[in-house]
């Protein structure tokens, strides 16, 4: 069951990257994706994969982890492509099928929209790969914090990612217990046809639902008697340093803001 | 002449929509550095108290006093902040997604400064001996070693009194005797009030003096020595006595002379050898 969820799954490691603040992670993606939009010629997509691909190997995740991100999304890419190579009519025609013509432009464009998808993709995947979903958490409610005023409750929903967090695998071995039991009871969860299947999901979800809210329950009055009361005069145990190499790796990526801006044509 | 700490007098409680009393007319004293059991079958009113103690619920009448202060809508953040409760499942009360993170949890509700927190997080871990596991994340933990985390958080506040509200009743054996350890250690050495609600006589037989509740109201209090005299009538009430206490009673029945000062199955093992060897 684990296996699947090796989408966003982080890899432990002690790169550069590993190390970089979140919120510097954070920033630089939210960057990253006005910047790619950038690129509209050959030299700057190059710039931009070079960039990318330099990223990627500072992280030092093989790239076997980041090919296994990208296959749900390989089916969009191509498509995307296709759509382009078939729509647009521009340049010298390349080939002909009947009334159909492929023409250059298309095929530069295609070439040029699947990659802008592919980087952004692979960069995206590549915080969700060297954070921790907890430091994800920390970054998002620090960087949001200014909402505060605008009476966003980022402290309650920050609170309620890492407690979803927590739970999941708490609930995975829930979620595995029930299915035994309900398998002892005679309860057939892999064959037998579509609709009988669906009814045995339900002895699975109706346990596991009523468990959660007892769970719930139990945790609210645990908080409660520890004090909690809301992020009104809260401190904080886990904290974000901010380092140079933060700041120079924003540097960069506004570098390279400033590059693609200067080549684009 | 030691301070009562806790202080229960006549406390009356109804669950809403409900024409029998959870919990009546109970009084009770807790004195610094006692550690008082209230044992009951299900359904006794036991852990209600409990909950009526740190202000979760409401009583509908009498007066609780903790330190002195009578715990109301203003002081009950202040009472919270002295008073440790272990849950009796220990899922469900880790809030952290690492050990650390949970018993920093209290920590910060009281807003206390971040150096501080972390000199105080390090010394509660180094008190329930869970020093290595300081970065791991709960599901790797067993269930004694989570509720020693819980134990923890508690101690990170420097309490001055700890209720157990069944805490070691999902625990294995081992698990069980380590949290116990934990606690009389604490209680002894830092002369921390406990107060454990419990249905576990094994657990009871660890305290200096024990309340037994039955249908809301205190049937009986005493010392373990004298509760574990009632026989019978505990298990009466739906409480089963140790397993010790119960060969002990039989054997004396048999005509074999023994004591009756312990409770303990390693007790009741010394004095049968040495009465065999006697021979």
């Amino acid at each position: 069951m684990m296996n699947s969820m090796i989408i966003g799954k982080y890899v432990p490691g002690n790169s550069v990257i590993h190390r970089m603040d979140p919120r510097a992670k954070l920033l630089i993606i939210f960057m990253y994706v006005f910047i790619v939009f950038l690129a509209n010629n050959s030299v700057t997509y190059a710039v931009l994969t070079v960039f990318t691909f330099g990223f990627l190997a500072l992280s030092r995740i093989p790239l076997s982890f980041v090919i296994r991100g990208l296959k749900p999304i390989i089916w969009i890419i191509v498509f995307t492509f296709l759509l382009h190579v078939l729509m647009t009519k521009e340049g010298d025609v390349l080939y002909q099928i009947g009334s159909f013509s492929i023409y250059e432009g298309g095929v530069k464009q295609g070439i040029f929209i699947s990659l802008r998808f592919l980087l952004l993709i692979i960069i995206t995947t590549l915080l969700t790969l060297t954070t921790t979903p907890i430091e994800v958490t920390d970054g998002v409610e620090i960087l949001l914090a200014p909402l505060k005023k605008m009476r966003v409750p980022v402290h309650e929903l920050a609170l309620m990612m890492s407690i979803s967090l927590r739970f999941i695998p708490t609930l995975m071995e829930e979620t595995e217990k029930i299915m035994k039991a309900q398998t002892a009871r005679g309860v057939d969860f892999t064959g037998g046809r579509f609709s009988e299947r669906m009814k045995a999901i339900v002895s699975l979800l109706v346990p596991l639902f009523i468990s959660s809210f007892k769970r719930a329950e139990e945790l609210a009055t645990a908080m409660e008697a520890r004090g909690y009361r809301g992020g009104e005069g809260r401190t904080k145990f886990r904290q974000l340093v901010w380092k140079w190499t933060d700041t120079a790796f924003l540097a960069a990526v506004l570098l390279l803001a400033v590059v693609l801006f200067v080549l684009r044509s | 002449m030691t301070e009562t700490i806790l202080s229960v007098e006549k406390l009356c409680f109804r669950y809403p929509n409900q024409s029998d009393y959870a919990v009546q007319n109970v009084t009770f004293q807790a004195k610094r550095g006692e550690w008082l059991a209230i044992v009951g079958h299900n359904g006794s009113g036991k852990s209600t108290i409990a909950k009526l103690l740190i202000g979760l619920l409401r009583p509908e009448s009498g007066v609780i006093k903790l330190f002195h202060h009578v715990l109301d809508e203003q002081t009950v953040w202040e009472i919270r902040r002295r008073v440790g409760m272990v849950f009796q499942n220990p899922d469900n009360q880790f809030v952290g997604t690492t050990v650390e993170d949970d018993v920093a949890f209290a920590l910060e509700n009281n807003g206390v400064p971040r150096d501080e927190m972390v000199k105080r997080v390090h010394e509660a871990i180094r008190q329930v001996h869970m020093e290595e596991f300081l970065h791991h994340e709960p599901h790797h933990l067993s269930g004694g070693q989570k509720q020693r985390v819980a134990i923890a958080g508690i101690l990170a506040l420097r309490p001055d009194l700890i209720i157990l509200d069944e805490a070691t009743s999902m625990l294995d054996p081992k698990g069980r005797q380590e949290v116990l350890d934990t606690v009389r250690d604490l209680n002894k050495k830092q002369r921390i009030t406990v107060l454990s609600i419990t249905h576990d006589l094994e657990e009871v037989a660890k305290a200096d003096r024990v309340i037994v509740m039955n249908r809301g109201e205190i049937m009986t209090e005493g010392t373990p020595k004298q509760i574990f005299a009632l026989g019978t009538k505990l298990e009466r009430i739906g409480l089963d006595l140790p397993f010790a206490v119960k060969i002990r009673d039989r054997l004396k029945q048999c005509g074999i002379p023994l004591s009756s000062s312990y409770f303990t199955i390693e007790e009741l093992v010394e004095e049968l050898w040495t009465l065999y060897s006697k021979r």
